[in-house]
C-alpha cells in the first residue's frame, strides 16, 4: 500500500474515534468534566488565598472604654484578620479552636482603653490565646498586633524610635499558589485522558473481538497507534482549553505565555502521557491484569510529579527522584511556559526528559501490544 | 477441475502437548462454497484462523492464491474477508461509518450506502451499532467484510444464536456472495445449513478430517452402507411452521 493510502487509514480511524468520544456522554463526563470539577474544588480552596494574609480569629471585648470599641471595629474592617461575629465569649472561642476553625482569639481586658492615674493618654495590654498547633500564626498574630500598637503609641508619645523597619511591597507579582494547582491539574486531565482511557476502554475491546476484528484486516499497529494519538490530542487540547478558560474567568488565572507554544508543548505532553495508556491497555488482556498495574504507575506519579500540591513542598532528596517521573516535566514545563512566560527554547530540559520518556514509553508499547 | 484457490497441506496446530487440528490436508476450488463441519472442539476454527493468518501454523502450509500464507501474512489479509462468531463493533457508530471504517483498514475510499443495501441495512443507515439486532448485526459484519472486494470469503458460524428467519435469510446472503464469483468457506455444527449451501464439506473430528465430499455423495455412501432412517420423515416440519407463520426475514 501507498504511504498515501496507509495515511488515509490513519485519518479515517483518527477522525472516527474523535466522533464516537464526543458521542459518549460517559467519556464526555471522565474527560472533559471531571478535571473540571476538581478544577472548581482546588481553585475553591487555592484560588482566592492571593496575597493577603487572613486570619481567623475571635475578638471578645472585656473593657467598656471608647478606646476599646474603636480598636475592635478596626479589628473588624481590617483586611488581615477575619473576625467571626458570632463568638461572644472564651468559651466558644476555646471550642472553636480547638477544632482548628480559628487561628486566635484576641482578648481586651476590662481595663483596656482606660487612661491610668497620672498618665494623659489610655493603655493596656491585649491578650492573644492560640492553641499549640497553631503557634505559628499565634505568634505572626502577636507582631502584627504589636505594629498596630506602636503605631498608635506614636501618635500619643511622639517619641522618635532610633531604629525601625519599613515594608515596602515591590510592584512584581510572585507565583500564587493557583498557578502550581491549575499545571497540576492539567497534568491529571492528561492522565485521566491518556492512561484511564486506553487502560479502561482496550481490555473491552478485545474482550468484544474489536481488535481481533481489525487485526483480519492489513491495519498495522502503528497505524493504530498515529491514529488514537491524533485522536486523543484534539480531545485533550479541547478539554484543557476549556479548563483554560475556567481557571482564568473565574478564578483570574494569568496566562503570560505564547498560546501556540504552550498548545504545541501541550499536544507533545498527551501524545508522550498517552504511550502509557497504550502500553498498559494494549498489554493486557483483561480488566484485572490492566488496573492494577495502572493504579501502581499511575498513583505515585499523582502524588509525585506535582499534581495536587507542588513539589517544592517535598523533602530534598524526594524532589530529587520526582524530577525524573515521565508527569513531571509536563507539569513543570506547563507551568513554566504559561504563568512564567517561558519559551519552548527556555524548557530545554522537560522537552528532552519528555522525549527520553516517550522513545522508551512506545518502544515498550510496541513491542508488549496484543491483539487480542 | 478448476484451479484450487487454496490449497492446505499438513496443517497442525498444537497447544502444549494437545494436537487441535492434526496434519489436515484438503482443496478448495475458486468459486465454491466449501463447508467445514464438526463437533464444538473439532478443530475448526482454529484452522480458519491458521489460514487467515491469524495464529502461526506449527506445521504444514496453507497457499491462498498462490501466497504461502506464513511468509506473507499481510498480502493473505488483502485478499480475504473475515466474519468471526459473533460479530462486534464499537458503539455509537453509525452503520455508514463502520463501512468507512472497514474501507479505510484496506487503504480503501467506497461508498458505504452501497454495501449497506447490499445486505438490505440501507433503511439503518445513520443508526448506531449497537441498536442492531443479532441478525442484522450478522449482514452488517458480512458487508464489512466484503468492503475491499475479497477473493475468499472465511465465515465461523455465522447462523449460531440466529432465530430460523434470520438464518434463511443469511444462506440466502451467502448464496448470493457465491453468485459473485467469492469463494466461501464456513464452519457450522447445522448439517442442514451444510446440506443447503455447501458445494463440497470436510468433517472434522478430533482436529483429523474423517470425510469429504460433496453433500449428496457423503448421503449415498452412507445409503450404500445399508443405513436406513428408523423414522419416517414428515413432508414438513416444526420449523417450518414458524417460517409459515412469523414470514421469512421480517425478525431478522
Amino acid at each position: 500500500m501507498s504511504l498515501k493510502k496507509q495515511f488515509y487509514t490513519v485519518y479515517i480511524f483518527a477522525k472516527l474515534s474523535t466522533r464516537r468520544f464526543f458521542r459518549d456522554r460517559l467519556a464526555l463526563f471522565f474527560g472533559i468534566l471531571f478535571p473540571l470539577i476538581f478544577l472548581f474544588v482546588f481553585g475553591g480552596i487555592f484560588g482566592k488565598s492571593g496575597n493577603n494574609v487572613n486570619f481567623h480569629v475571635a475578638v471578645i471585648n472585656n473593657s467598656s472604654s471608647s478606646f476599646a470599641k474603636q480598636f475592635e471595629q478596626q479589628l473588624t474592617s481590617s483586611k488581615i484578620f477575619k473576625v467571626d461575629p458570632k463568638i461572644t465569649n472564651l468559651t466558644e472561642a476555646n471550642d472553636k479552636m480547638g477544632k482548628n476553625q480559628l487561628d486566635a482569639t484576641i482578648v481586651l481586658p476590662a481595663s483596656f482603653g482606660t487612661v491610668k492615674a497620672g498618665q494623659t493618654y489610655p493603655s493596656g495590654v491585649a491578650q492573644v490565646d492560640y492553641t499549640q498547633n497553631n503557634a505559628e500564626s499565634g505568634q505572626t498574630l502577636t507582631t502584627v498586633l504589636q505594629a498596630e500598637f506602636k503605631d498608635i503609641n506614636a501618635k500619643f508619645t511622639k517619641v522618635e524610635e532610633p531604629f525601625n523597619a519599613q515594608g515596602i511591597q515591590l510592584n512584581k507579582k510572585s507565583l500564587t499558589q493557583f498557578d502550581y494547582t491549575f499545571a497540576g491539574l492539567l497534568g491529571f486531565s492528561i492522565i485521566g485522558l491518556g492512561i484511564f482511557g486506553p487502560v479502561n476502554v482496550f481490555p473491552e475491546l478485545k474482550k468484544q473481538g474489536i481488535l481481533r476484528r481489525l487485526h483480519t484486516t492489513p491495519l498495522k499497529v502503528w497505524q493504530y497507534f498515529v491514529s488514537t494519538m491524533i485522536s486523543q490530542a484534539i480531545i485533550g487540547l479541547i478539554s484543557i482549553s476549556i479548563m483554560f478558560a475556567v481557571a482564568m474567568s473565574v478564578f483570574h488565572l494569568k496566562v503570560v505565555g505564547n498560546y501556540p507554544e504552550i498548545a504545541l508543548y501541550l499536544i507533545f505532553s498527551i501524545i508522550a502521557i498517552l504511550g502509557i495508556g497504550l502500553a498498559l491497555g494494549g498489554w493486557a488482556k483483561n480488566e484485572r491484569q490492566a488496573a492494577p498495574l495502572s493504579n501502581i504507575i499511575v498513583f505515585p506519579m499523582l502524588f509525585l510529579s506535582g499534581t495536587f500540591f507542588p513539589r517544592f513542598l517535598m523533602p530534598e532528596w524526594l524532589q530529587k527522584v520526582s524530577t525524573f517521573l515521565p508527569l513531571t516535566p509536563v507539569i513543570d514545563g506547563i507551568r513554566l511556559m504559561a504563568t512564567e512566560g517561558k519559551s519552548l527554547f527556555q524548557i530545554g530540559p522537560q522537552i528532552g526528559l519528555l522525549f527520553g520518556w516517550t522513545i522508551i514509553i512506545y518502544a515498550i508499547a510496541f513491542t508488549i501490544f496484543k491483539w487480542e | 477441475m478448476a484451479k484450487p484457490i487454496l490449497s492446505v497441506t499438513n496443517l497442525t496446530k498444537r497447544y502444549g502437548d494437545r494436537t487441535v487440528v492434526d496434519g489436515i490436508s484438503f482443496e478448495v476450488e475458486t468459486g465454491e462454497v466449501f463447508g467445514i463441519l464438526g463437533p464444538n472442539g473439532a478443530g475448526k476454527t482454529t484452522t480458519l484462523e491458521m489460514i487467515e493468518a491469524m495464529r502461526p501454523i506449527d506445521d504444514g502450509s496453507a497457499i491462498l492464491d498462490g501466497i504461502d500464507v506464513s511468509k506473507d501474512p499481510t498480502a493473505v489479509k488483502r485478499i480475504i474477508g473475515v466474519q468471526p462468531q459473533s460479530p462486534a463493533f464499537q458503539d455509537k457508530t453509525k452503520l455508514t461509518e463502520l463501512i468507512e471504517l472497514f474501507a479505510a483498514a484496506y487503504g480503501q475510499h467506497v461508498k458505504p450506502m452501497e454495501y449497506l443495501n447490499d445486505v438490505q441495512l440501507g433503511d439503518k443507515a445513520s443508526s448506531y451499532v449497537e441498536n442492531l439486532s443479532g441478525g442484522q448485526k450478522q449482514r452488517l459484519s458480512i458487508a464489512a467484510a466484503l468492503v475491499h472486494r475479497p477473493k475468499v470469503f472465511f465465515m465461523d458460524e455465522p447462523t449460531t444464536g440466529l432465530d430460523p428467519g434470520a438464518r434463511r435469510n443469511l444462506w440466502e446472503l451467502v448464496e448470493e456472495i457465491k453468485s459473485r464469483g467469492v469463494t466461501v468457506l464456513i464452519t457450522t455444527h447445522y448439517m442442514e445449513e451444510a446440506e443447503r449451501l455447501c458445494d463440497r464439506v470436510a468433517i472434522m473430528d478430533n482436529g483429523k478430517i474423517i470425510a469429504l465430499d460433496t453433500p449428496r455423495q457423503l448421503v449415498k455412501d452412507l445409503l450404500k452402507k445399508g443405513f436406513t432412517k428408523k423414522q419416517h420423515v414428515e413432508q414438513a416440519d416444526l420449523e417450518d411452521v414458524f417460517i409459515d407463520l412469523t414470514g421469512k426475514g421480517l425478525h431478522s
